[in-house]
């Protein structure tokens, strides 16, 4: 089926199934992909999947035809990222990771003597540590100001605190990934040479 | 000159600070701070390779399969109150005659030359009407619930073991509801409902008993055993008689 965006939310919003199977197939990936940034869980993110689009069939009739399709559906999924969260409590918690097996793997690391691919698999790893170290909250502000590109002041009102309250904690999340991965960085650096 | 404080830089990075231009001008001139500045650029950009799982190709046809369910139930949403008032009905109309029944019993032995009229009769058909009407209702919901289980099931990859800790509580309350439907239908003379339900209930207990986990053999087991009865085909036919058009 050739339809654009707003067609297909037109013909679904008049009852024809085919036409949201389209905005699902179209766009389910990329949902996955915001909400497990959001959520940092596998899991939890096939559920915002299917959360978001419940919602978004629910409320076609509210979305204006000029906009985007796939915008309005990401703000549905970081909603819905949010109310997760906060359902399981982990608004203000740390999202999980054992830390003592996050100390485990930073210990790993400097023994590597792999190669390139190895070495940024570790980097992934790394990377995913360190998010897994950040508050609910602060991941989410992160998440919505570095890969959402969210303003601040959007952000605050998304999570329902002051400007300045939010650029806090997106300064928070910052200074915790930069602790945790400027070792890293620097390494890389030293290692550059050897490695061309 | 100060050196620029994280936050300056922070802000900076995504162009949320006010005076960028004078930042630029101590980053051109404040060898400590460019340094600061691009080991922040580095750390960031490390994040934007944070790793995130792979969904098959057939992920948006996976979510299609889970959400069409509750698309139809949100369809079906405004039927909901009639499956309330339906459960209700029934449980009503058990009562009343268990009750009448009892009063029966209790009688028999002052009322030697009772009537035919008055003993335990089939229903007729004026009688069946309505409840059956009610009872297909109900069953509608329970087949949905059920066949949105088997598909699940027989969709699961029997190279791995299957998760069962949420599913063996749902096929617990399916078999409860499943046993009194199917002695409903063989009341009322749905045969054919009741068939059904007779099928499904062994499948239904299996899984209500599967604990919470069921092994890559097992589950292939039960994906060849539902596949051999034809099990989703008929339950998809007898649901989709009891309801009617409603093809979401």
């Amino acid at each position: 089926m050739d339809l654009t965006d707003a067609a297909a939310v037109s013909r679904a919003r008049g009852g024809d199934a085919d036409a949201f199977r389209l905005l699902v197939d179209r766009h389910s990936n990329a949902v996955f992909r915001v909400a497990y940034r959001m959520t940092g869980n596998e899991h939890d993110a096939d559920d915002v999947v299917q959360e978001t689009l419940l919602r978004a069939y629910r409320q076609l009739a509210r979305f204006e035809e000029r906009a985007n399709f796939g915008t309005w559906l990401h703000r549905i999924a970081i909603n819905c990222s949010l109310d997760l969260l906060r359902a399981r409590g982990r608004a203000d918690k740390h999202y999980g990771g054992d830390p003592e097996e996050a100390e485990l793997s930073g210990a790993a690391k400097s023994d590597a003597q792999q190669d390139r691919l190895l070495l940024s698999a570790e980097l992934q790893k790394q990377v995913s540590t360190a998010m897994e170290r950040l508050s609910g909250n602060e991941r989410t502000a992160f998440v919505l100001r570095h890969f959402e590109g969210m303003p601040v002041e959007e952000i605050g009102k998304t999570l329902g605190i002051q400007v300045n309250a939010a650029k806090h904690t997106i300064f928070r999340a910052v200074r915790k990934l930069r602790e945790s991965l400027e070792p890293l960085v620097k390494q890389q650096s030293r290692t550059k040479p050897c490695n061309t | 000159m100060q050196h620029l404080t994280e936050e300056q830089l922070v802000l900076h990075h995504y162009h949320d600070g006010d005076g960028a231009a004078e930042v630029e001008k101590h980053l051109a001139s404040c060898a400590d701070c460019r340094a600061q500045f691009e080991t922040l650029r580095r750390v960031l950009a490390l994040v934007d390779s944070m790793p995130i799982p792979e969904r098959g190709e057939r992920y948006s046809e996976q979510v299609w399969t889970r959400l069409r369910w509750k698309l139809g139930s949100e369809r079906r949403r405004l039927r909901h109150w009639q499956v309330g008032f339906a459960a209700a009905a029934m449980l009503a109309i058990a009562f009343v005659s268990g009750v009448l029944w009892h009063q029966r019993i209790a009688t028999a032995p002052t009322l030697p030359q009772q009537s035919a009229s008055s003993m335990p009769v089939k229903a007729t058909p004026a009688d069946r009407a309505k409840p059956n009407q009610i009872l297909l209702v109900v069953v509608s919901d329970h087949l949905d619930q059920s066949e949105r289980m088997l598909m699940e099931l027989t969709n699961a990859d029997a190279k791995h073991s299957y998760d069962m800790t949420e599913e063996s509580k749902r096929a617990e309350d399916l078999v409860a509801s499943n046993r009194m439907y199917r002695l409903t239908a063989q009341q009322r003379g749905e045969t054919r409902i009741a068939s059904l339900l007779s099928d499904l209930e062994p499948v239904l207990l299996e899984l209500a008993h599967a604990g919470q986990s069921l092994s890559p053999a097992e589950l292939a087991a039960l994906q060849k055993r539902i596949d051999d009865a034809g099990l989703l085909f008929k339950v998809r036919v007898v649901s989709a008689q009891t309801k009617g058009t409603d093809s979401l």
